[in-house]
């Protein structure tokens, strides 16, 4: 049952579209100015900008080096932490991996500064307090509902009588988790991986309370010349970021049903 | 992201705790390790609010309630009241309010369309807005900023294309004023409530739209088909059957969204003018900042904490209620 | 005459036709069945009708006039859908009370139509229960109920037995029926169920693929079907293949009668087909059209069974009603001859292919 939207419909989400992406737009036009100032129209345009992020200023580099490091490994470990929660629960769960699946879900829906200032008290009193695994444990916890909200989704997608069927043909518990549980939850996984990943990488206000200055991370870098004003350097760090949550999510939407996994009813046809 | 995300217990499912052995290890290391990551940064905060501060940057366990004090009364009561952080969290919530309504107001209708275009569509239209939600903070501040600064963006291409003379002709140049939106000669945005208030309501947008998804796309059209039928017009239809029976996923949105907004820190410490700074600021810097006070950062973020609790228990308590 | 009336109407997706050119007339007063297969194009059709679907062609007419452009809420026919559709904010008085509601009517007025009407479907105690709190039956009658509230000139049905249990259904299509009679409303059902078509309907409209393949009365549907699908939808069948011989057929060698004779030429392959309770099996048989067969499987209940047979033209599938004895010897494995009575025998062109018997 495909409607065709009403030409007002249609020009409001376009309007919408347009609203959303101004500002990104902004700062991608303003990495193309030939002056270290940031304007807009950009003056002067040049490419320069790129070669200066990616290869000349060590700062930049290590701040990238920093913040691919941290989503990854952050991702990995939030990840790895969410699959047993979510199939413990998912099993029928005991009242332990209910709580379990409820405390790791309270970071991210608490104001983050909150969560920030809590996790600079910790890692100050177990001399973490600036180290790029402090950083890591972090954005681990308070990434950590999205793989156990997409990783649920996944296992409820598991159609029971499968397990049933198998086990009349002599599947143990861990012969089915093998062979049917994962690969069925694979791309349920790789999505939550990659949404811890992209918000990992562009996470600022937690990372600025542990990391102490000890480090820095794209995004503290810019934060850190904000006042300063900006630089263009800096918007081409935000065309990357961009570039990278768009393949991301594409590349989830290519191996997932996105919309399935957002919420939306199984497709019928 | 999804409202089914933790799946009800499977009847009659032998539960792990029966056996002895892996899986009761496998929680017991779990619950050590969620307790540690996820539970203690929230206690230290609470244990720490009750500390005392003392020469330079440094502080002494206590059980001391004088930060809580001087967040509602002012740290020189019962001689001379102070107001301040009061009105920062006064701040806190109104901005955070405002945002999240506006957020949840604008993004229903694009939402009820979204759910309305084939499958493939709305694919694309999920990776733009998930690619626009991860957008990070100090991007999105520094794309307004741009846009909105003085010199560049909107107050100058108003003044270039004649839009400000056409508002001081009309006399609306005047009202604009007045809301804090120009200076003597031209518009100006930053600093201004009304800034802050957009660019939260933008950050949040795409979370308005991802929340709102599910209980969108899974509204039953048989329910907006069999009210046409009856002779309701599109509009009626809306106001007498989407929207009262969505009522509880709508609320329970602007409830996420407040929470969420109630953290914001960038934001509001590039575009809200000083006077109008919110309690997330003086958090950041009573711990990081100027004032280093951690004992009252804690104390100011515990308050944050319990409006926050509040505000999700209350939604908890009208969502079970409604179901 | 006040009637509904279709012409040429029909709907594209794209390049799918999920309705091709339906002419059809609706008479006042009557319910008429819109039955086929899931797919064969009734519920757009009716969706059309209701005006939640824009036809690609044709016109809607309501006693004359041109209803084609009508958009749904001004057309206000009552709807009853598959899923009843009751909105789960209202309790059950307010959600018969809607139409009128959003129309204007004041609330005392509105509360007391709503509760004549749901004395009607003998819910009068319930209305101010929640539409969580009912059953399925409970409910379907409020969907009625509901739609008949805005006193709708055509009355719509989209599969609304489909989520009843089958004692349930049955007695709903009798309640039905009796309610809709004695209103006098025109009114139209969807539905995939012969049985609940048959016992309802003044008139049948069997579609397929888009089409309407044949459209009248019940019995006069189930005796002479115009086609091999309709032939094959309704009721159960036999099918074969053979070849039109002048006054009858050939099969595989068999000669079989035909009353009265074939409208095909000679030497053309037809499609035939014989009703399973029309053929007769055992001893006693009249002469000709009798065919060899061996008995595999005999499905007894009480005074009726079904024999299933294999024949040289494929397997049968034969009906014998009550009066049957014990003990005639028919069992599996038996050899015994079959007798297809010329007048039983419905003959159809080649080409279509009509599902196997149910």
């Amino acid at each position: 049952m495909r409607r065709r939207l009403h030409p007002a419909a249609a020009l409001f989400m376009g309007l919408c579209a347009l609203v959303l992406a101004l500002p990104i737009l902004v700062v991608m036009a303003a990495a193309l100015n030939g002056g270290r100032t940031m304007l807009f129209p950009p003056e002067d345009p040049t490419l320069a900008r790129f070669a200066e992020f990616f290869a000349g200023d060590p700062v930049w580099r290590d701040a990238l080096w920093n913040s691919g490091l941290i989503a990854v490994s952050s991702a990995v470990l939030a990840t790895a932490l969410a699959w047993p929660i979510a199939y413990l629960v998912w099993q029928g769960g005991s009242g332990l991996s209910k709580a379990l699946a409820a405390a790791g879900a309270m970071p991210f829906a608490l104001p983050p500064i909150v969560f920030g200032v809590g996790l600079g008290f910790l890692w100050a009193f177990t001399a973490g307090l600036g180290t790029l695994w402090a950083g890591i444990l972090s954005h681990a916890a308070l990434f950590l509902a999205l793989p156990l909200v997409t990783i649920s989704v996944g296992l409820q997608s598991i159609d029971r009588a499968h397990l049933d069927a198998a086990a009349t043909m002599g599947a143990t518990e861990s012969v089915m988790l093998r062979t049917i549980v994962w690969p069925q939850t694979i791309p349920y996984t790789v999505s939550g991986l990659f949404f811890v990943m992209v918000l990992s990488f562009n996470e600022f206000i937690v990372m600025f309370f542990v990391s102490a200055s000890a480090f820095t991370t794209v995004t503290l870098q810019i934060f850190n010349s904000l006042r300063n004003g900006f630089t263009p350097t800096m918007a081409v760090a935000a065309i990357l970021f961009v570039s990278v949550s768009i393949t991301a999510f594409a590349l989830v939407a290519r191996w997932g049903d996105l919309p399935r996994l957002m919420g939306a009813e199984p497709e019928h046809d | 992201m999804s409202d089914e995300s933790l799946p009800a217990p499977r009847a009659g499912a032998p539960g792990p705790g029966a056996r002895i052995g892996g899986g009761t290890l496998l929680q017991v290391g779990l619950a050590v390790l969620l307790a540690f990551l996820c539970l203690a940064p929230f206690a230290l905060i609470v244990a720490i609010s009750f500390g005392e501060k003392v020469q330079g940057a440094a502080w002494i366990w206590s059980v001391d309630p004088g930060n809580y004090a001087r967040v509602f009364v002012g740290a020189l009561w019962p001689e001379e009241f102070s107001g301040l952080y009061l009105q920062r969290l006064w701040y806190s919530v109104l901005y955070a309010t405002l945002g999240a309504v506006l957020a949840v107001a604008t993004a229903f209708p694009f939402t009820w369309f979204l759910t309305r275009t084939g499958r493939r569509a709305q694919t694309i239209w999920l990776v733009f807005l998930l690619s626009s939600v991860s957008v990070s903070e100090v991007f999105v501040v520094m794309g307004w900023d741009i846009l909105l600064s003085n010199r560049s963006g909107l107050p100058m291409v108003a003044r270039e294309t004649g839009l400000t003379d056409w508002l001081k002709a009309v006399g609306w140049f005047d009202t604009l004023r007045g809301w804090g939106l120009a200076n003597p000669r031209d518009l100006k945005f930053k600093t201004s409530a009304t800034a802050t208030v957009l660019t939260m309501t933008y950050l949040v947008w795409p979370y308005a739209v991802i929340l709102l998804y599910p209980p969108l796309s899974r509204l039953d059209p048989a329910l907006t088909e069999a009210a046409r039928t009856m002779g309701a017009r599109p509009a009626t239809v809306i106001r007498t059957v989407v929207l009262p029976v969505l009522r509880l996923p709508l609320l329970g949105a602007v409830m996420f969204l407040f929470v969420y907004l109630l953290g914001v820190y960038v934001t509001v410490s590039v575009f809200a003018a000083p006077s109008q700074q919110t309690l997330a600021v003086s958090i950041y810097d009573a711990v990081r900042g100027a004032t280093l006070d951690a004992p009252f950062g804690a104390a100011q973020s515990v308050v944050l904490l319990a409006v926050a609790a509040l505000c999700l228990w209350f939604g908890q308590r009208l969502g079970g209620r409604g179901a | 005459m006040a009637g509904l009336a279709l012409e040429g109407v029909g709907r594209d997706y794209g390049a799918t036709r999920a309705v091709g050119r339906v002419d059809l007339a609706f008479r006042e007063g009557e319910l008429t069945a819109l039955l086929g297969p899931s797919g064969c194009g009734k519920t757009t059709l009716l969706r059309i009708i209701a005006g939640l679907e824009p036809p690609s062609r044709g016109r809607i007419l309501l006693g004359g006039r041109d209803i084609t452009a009508m958009p749904a809420h001004l057309r206000r026919f009552g709807m009853v859908f598959q899923s009843f559709a009751l909105f789960p904010h209202l309790n059950v008085r307010d959600n018969v009370a809607y139409s009128l509601a959003i129309s204007g009517t004041g609330r005392a007025a509105r509360h007391a139509r709503a509760d004549e009407l749901l004395d009607l479907v003998r819910l009068g105690h319930l209305g101010d229960r929640s539409i969580s709190a009912l059953s399925g039956g409970q409910k379907q009658r409020v969907a009625i109920a509901r739609a008949l509230a805005q006193d709708p000139e055509v009355f719509l049905l989209d599969e609304p037995m489909s989520a009843l249990d089958a004692k349930l259904r049955e007695e709903m299509q009798v309640e039905l029926r009796l309610l809709q009679q004695r209103l006098g409303i025109t009114t139209i059902v969807v539905t995939h169920d012969q049985r609940e078509a048959m016992s309802m309907a003044d008139r049948i409209v069997v579609m397929s693929e888009g089409r309407a393949e044949q459209v009248g009365a019940p019995q006069e549907i189930y005796d002479r079907p115009d086609n091999a699908f309709v032939a094959g939808f309704i009721g159960r069948n036999n099918f074969f293949d053979a070849v039109a011989v002048p006054g009858g057929l050939e099969a595989d060698g068999y000669r079989l009668a035909l009353e009265p004779g074939p409208a095909f030429r000679p030497g053309s392959p037809v499609r035939a087909a014989c009703r399973p309770e029309r053929i007769r099996l055992g001893q006693d048989l009249p002469e000709g059209n009798r065919l060899p067969a061996r008995v595999v499987f005999v499905r007894a209940i009480g005074s009726e069974r079904d024999v299933h047979v294999e024949t040289p033209l494929g397997p049968f599938v034969v009906a014998q009603g009550s009066g049957l004895q014990g003990g005639d010897g028919i069992a599996a494995g038996r050899e015994v001859a079959l007798h297809l009575p010329p007048g039983a025998l419905q003959v159809y062109p080649a080409q279509s292919r009509p599902r196997e018997v149910a």
